[in-house]
C-alpha cells in the first residue's frame, strides 16, 4: 500500500468530473431552469478542469502512458510552474471550482465529484508527490560520420590497431606542445607476410 | 439495449394513446424508465463473469461439449468490462432523467393525485427532493460509488496501481446494498382499484377539465400539467364511450422489479466467495523451494483434495507479507493420481514477491539451487485459493496446438508439458509446436530439465514429431551461445534474434493441411497482437488457426 501513486487516480476524477461538470452545464443552459448561468459557469470550469487535467503526470517509477495528443497540453501546463506542478495549488483550486456549481440541481454532482477529486489531490500533495511533465525523449540522429575515427596516418602496410593508438596519443601529447615533425616510425617491424 | 427500447416504446406509446401533446417530463420519465430497465439487466449481468470458480468448472465439465462454448468464457473478462461500461453510460441518462424530473415533480404538483406527486407540496426545492427521499438519497450515494470505481478501473490505473483498482472495486457490495434500497422508495405507483375508477371516466361532481388526463392502467403513472395538456374535450368524448367514476383512484406502489433482477446473480456471487473462503482456508505444506536464474523462484507444495488441470491458475495469499493482497500465479506442474506436489514458478518483480522471497529464501542462500532441508519449518503460512480456469487448458484438445511463450509466460505451458511427460495418450493433442523467446539464455534453465526429459521420451516412443521445440534468444551480447553442456536437444534448437512468424506460419499450415492449429500465446502484448493478425491470415494450404487469446490486465 505503501507505494501506491494516488495522483494519476486523483488526475483520472478530476478528468471525470470535469466531463461530468460539462455534461450538467449543458443541461443547466439548454434547459433553460432557473439560475441557468450557473449552468453557463459550469461548462466553462469543466473546460478548464478537463484542460488542465489532461496531460497526466510522469510516474516516480516505471513508464507512464501517456493520453493521445497530450504533448501540447502539456507545454502550456508547464508554462505555470509551480502553480501547476504543486498538488496543493491543484486541491485548493478544485475545490474552489467546484463550489459555485453545487447551487444548481443538474452540476451538483460535479461537485460532488470535483471535490473528491480535490481530496485525494490533498492526500497526494501530503504524501510529496509533485506533477512532472512527461518529456519526449530526444531522438538520436543518427550522425553521419560518426563512427569514422580519425583516418589512419601511416599507409599501408599498417600495424595493428593497439600499436598504432601509441603512436596518435603520443602526437596528440606533442601538438599540445607543438607541431609534430619527423617521418613516422613504425614501432613494430612490418614484414609482408601475403603467401 | 433491446429491454430499454421496448420498454421506451411501450411506455410511449400508452402515453401517446391518451394524450396528443407528449411533454418533457414525460419524456423524462421514459428516459429514467427504459434506462433503470437497462441497468436491472446490467447490473444482475455483471456479476456473473466474476464468479470464477463456476466458470472454471462449466470450462472443464462435459456439459459444455462445444469448443466455440468455452471460447466465449476466455471473453468473461471482457464481457464484464462491457457491461461496467454500459452501467456508466445509463446511470449518466438515468441521473440526467431523473434531475429533469425532480424539477417537474417540483413545479408540476399535482393536488388532485397527492399521492402520485414525488414532492411534498408545490415548488418544493428539487434539491430537498434529491437529498431527503430514500431514492435520492441513496441515487447520490450510488452515484459517488460508481464514480470512485470507474475512475480507478481505467487502463493506466490497472497497470500502474493494482491496488487503487482492486480495493474500490470492493465497494460494489455497497452499490448494491444501495440499489436495493434506492428501488424500495415506492415512487412509482399503479391503480389497485381499476374496475370502479377506469381511465377516461367522468366524475359526476367534478368539473371535466380536470378529468381529461387521467391515469393510464399500466404499471407506470405520472401526472400531467392540467391546463398544458388540454385536449379538445369535445373530441374525447365524441370518440370514446366514457364512464361513470364510482370512486376515487386508489394507488400502491410496485413491487420493486430490481429486487429480481439482481437477487440471483447476487446470491450466486456470494455463494462463491463462501466456497472459496472455506476451501482456501486451509494452508499448505511447502514442500521445497527453489531459486532459479534471472529472479525466478519456484515453490513446490501439497494440499489436501486440491484437483487441477493443466494451464490453470492460481492466487497465493501469505499474511506474513501483506495481509489483504492475492496474487495470482499460473500452475507449473499440476497435481496426478500418483503424485499429489504441484508447483508455481514466480518471477520476482514487485514488493510483494521481493518480501516473499526474502521469507523464504534467506538472503545468504539465494544463490544456491536448492534450500538446504532445516530451513523447512519456517516457512510463512502460505493460502491459496483456485484453481481457476484460462484458455490455455484448451491446447490440449486441439490436434495440433502451437504455443508461444515469452519470458515467464512459459508457465502455463510448462503445466502442459508436465502433463505430457506423464501420460500424452488420453488427450486429442498430436503434434504441439513449442516456441519461447527470451532475453537471457540463463531465462531457458528454468524449463532445460523437462524439455530435455520430454524430447527423450518421444523419442524413445519413437514419436519424435509430437514435440516440435524452437528456443529464441532475442537480445544477446554475442558470447553465450549454448544453454548448458547437458542440453544438448536444446542448444541445436536454439536461435539468435527474434522469430520470424510468417515463415513459421507458413511452415506449420504446409505439414498440417486442412487441420486447425490451436495458437495460444502468453507473452507481451505486441507479440500477442501479431499472432493475432497472422492466425487471422488465410493461407494457401487450407489450415486453419484459432487464436485463443488470454486477458491479462
Amino acid at each position: 500500500m505503501g507505494q501506491i501513486e494516488w495522483a494519476m487516480w486523483a488526475n483520472e476524477q478530476a478528468l471525470a468530473s470535469g466531463l461530468i461538470l460539462i455534461t450538467g452545464g449543458i443541461v443547466a443552459t439548454a434547459g433553460r431552469f432557473t439560475q441557468w448561468y450557473f449552468g453557463a459557469y459550469s461548462i466553462v470550469a469543466g473546460v478548464f478542469v478537463c484542460l488542465l487535467e489532461y496531460p497526466r503526470g510522469k510516474r516516480k517509477k516505471g513508464s507512464t502512458m501517456e493520453r493521445w495528443g497530450q504533448k501540447y497540453m502539456t507545454a502550456v501546463v508547464k508554462l505555470f510552474g509551480p502553480f501547476t506542478r504543486n498538488y496543493y495549488v491543484r486541491a485548493v483550486l478544485h475545490l474552489l471550482l467546484s463550489v459555485p456549481a453545487g447551487f444548481l440541481l443538474a452540476t451538483i454532482l460535479g461537485t460532488a465529484c470535483l471535490a473528491i477529486a480535490s481530496g485525494i489531490y490533498l492526500l497526494a500533495a501530503v504524501r510529496g508527490e509533485q506533477w512532472t511533465p512527461i518529456e519526449p525523449k530526444p531522438r538520436e540522429r543518427p550522425q553521419i560520420g560518426g563512427t569514422i575515427k580519425q583516418p589512419p596516418s601511416n599507409p599501408p602496410p599498417r600495424p595493428p590497431a593497439e600499436a598504432r593508438k601509441k603512436p596518435s596519443e603520443e602526437e596528440a601529447a606533442v601538438a599540445a606542445g607543438g607541431p609534430p615533425g619527423g617521418p613516422q616510425v613504425n614501432p613494430i617491424p612490418v614484414t609482408d607476410e601475403v603467401v | 439495449m433491446l429491454s430499454a427500447v421496448t420498454d421506451l416504446g411501450s411506455i410511449e406509446s400508452t402515453v401517446s394513446k391518451n394524450l396528443p401533446v407528449v411533454s418533457i417530463h414525460q419524456l423524462g420519465l421514459c428516459l429514467s424508465r427504459a434506462s433503470a430497465s437497462v441497468l436491472n439487466l446490467n447490473c444482475s449481468l455483471i456479476l456473473l463473469p466474476m464468479c470464477r470458480t463456476l466458470l472454471a468448472y462449466l470450462r472443464g465439465s462435459q456439459k459444455v461439449p462445444s469448443r466455440r462454448t468455452r471460447r466465449l468464457l476466455d471473453k468473461s473478462r471482457t464481457f464484464h468490462i462491457t457491461c461496467g461500461v454500459t452501467i456508466c453510460i445509463f446511470s449518466g441518462v438515468h441521473v440526467a432523467a431523473h434531475l429533469v424530473n425532480a424539477l417537474n415533480f417540483s413545479v408540476n404538483y399535482s393536488e388532485d393525485f397527492v399521492e402520485l406527486n414525488a414532492a411534498r407540496y408545490r415548488d418544493e426545492d428539487p434539491r430537498k427532493l434529491l437529498f431527503t427521499t430514500v431514492p435520492g438519497l441513496t441515487g447520490v450515494c450510488m452515484v459517488v460509488v460508481l464514480f470512485l470505481m470507474i475512475t480507478a478501473s481505467t487502463y493506466a490505473i490497472r497497470v500502474s496501481n493494482y491496488d487503487i483498482f482492486w480495493y474500490t472495486h470492493n465497494l460494489f457490495f455497497v452499490f448494491y446494498m444501495l440499489l436495493t434500497l434506492h428501488v424500495s422508495g415506492g415512487l412509482l405507483k399503479y391503480q389497485t382499484n381499476l374496475d370502479t375508477h377506469p381511465p377516461g371516466c367522468i366524475s359526476l361532481n367534478r368539473t371535466s377539465s380536470q378529468n381529461i388526463s387521467l391515469p393510464e392502467y399500466f404499471s407506470e403513472h405520472f401526472h400531467e400539467p392540467f391546463p398544458e395538456g388540454f385536449s379538445k374535450p369535445a373530441e374525447f368524448t365524441q370518440h370514446k364511450f366514457v364512464k361513470i367514476c364510482m370512486e376515487e383512484p386508489r394507488f400502491q406502489a410496485n413491487f420493486p422489479q430490481t429486487w429480481l433482477w439482481i437477487s440471483g446473480p447476487l446470491c450466486l456471487y456470494c455463494a462463491e466467495r463462501l466456497y472459496r473462503y472455506i476451501r482456501s482456508n486451509k494452508p499448505v505444506t511447502i514442500i521445497s523451494v527453489m531459486s532459479h536464474p534471472s529472479d525466478v523462484m519456484e515453490i513446490r507444495m501439497v494440499k489436501e483434495n486440491f484437483k487441477a488441470r493443466p494451464g490453470q491458475y492460481i492466487t497465493l495469499h501469505c499474511p506474513s507479507v501483506s495481509a489483504l493482497e492475492n496474487h495470482p500465479f499460473t500452475l507449473t506442474m499440476c497435481p496426478t493420481e500418483t503424485k499429489a506436489t504441484f508447483g508455481v514458478h514466480l518471477k520476482i518483480v514487485g514488493d510483494w514477491t521481493e518480501r516473499f522471497r526474502d521469507l523464504l529464501l534467506p538472503p545468504s542462500s539465494q544463490d544456491s539451487e536448492i534450500l538446504p532441508f532445516i530451513q523447512s519449518r519456517n516457512y510463512p503460512k502460505l493460502y491459496i485459493d483456485g484453481p481457476f480456469g484460462s484458455p490455455f487448458e484448451e491446447s490440449l484438445n486441439y490436434e495440433v496446438s502451437l504455443c508461444v511463450a515469452g519470458g515467464i509466460g512459459v508457465t502455463p505451458f510448462a503445466s502442459i508439458l508436465n502433463t505430457l511427460l506423464d501420460d500424452w495418450k488420453p488427450y486429442k493433442l498430436r503434434r504441439l509446436y513449442f516456441i519461447w523467446v527470451c532475453r537471457d539464455i540463463q531465462s531457458f534453465r528454468w524449463f532445460a530439465d523437462l524439455l530435455c526429459m520430454l524430447h527423450n521420451k518421444f523419442w524413445q516412443e519413437n514419436r519424435p514429431d509430437y514435440v516440435n521445440i524452437q528456443l529464441y534468444l532475442s537480445q544477446t551480447d554475442g558470447i553465450q551461445k549454448i544453454i548448458g553442456e547437458k542440453y544438448h536437444a536444446l542448444n541445436s534448437r536454439l536461435f539468435i534474434g527474434r522469430p520470424r512468424w510468417k515463415l513459421l506460419f507458413d511452415e506449420i499450415a504446409k505439414y498440417n493441411r486442412g487441420k486447425t492449429v490451436g495458437v495460444f500465446c502468453c507473452g507481451p502484448n505486441s507479440l500477442s497482437k501479431t499472432l493475432h493478425k497472422l492466425s487471422n491470415q488465410n493461407n494457401s494450404y487450407g489450415t486453419r488457426f484459432e487464436y485463443n487469446k488470454e486477458s491479462f490486465s
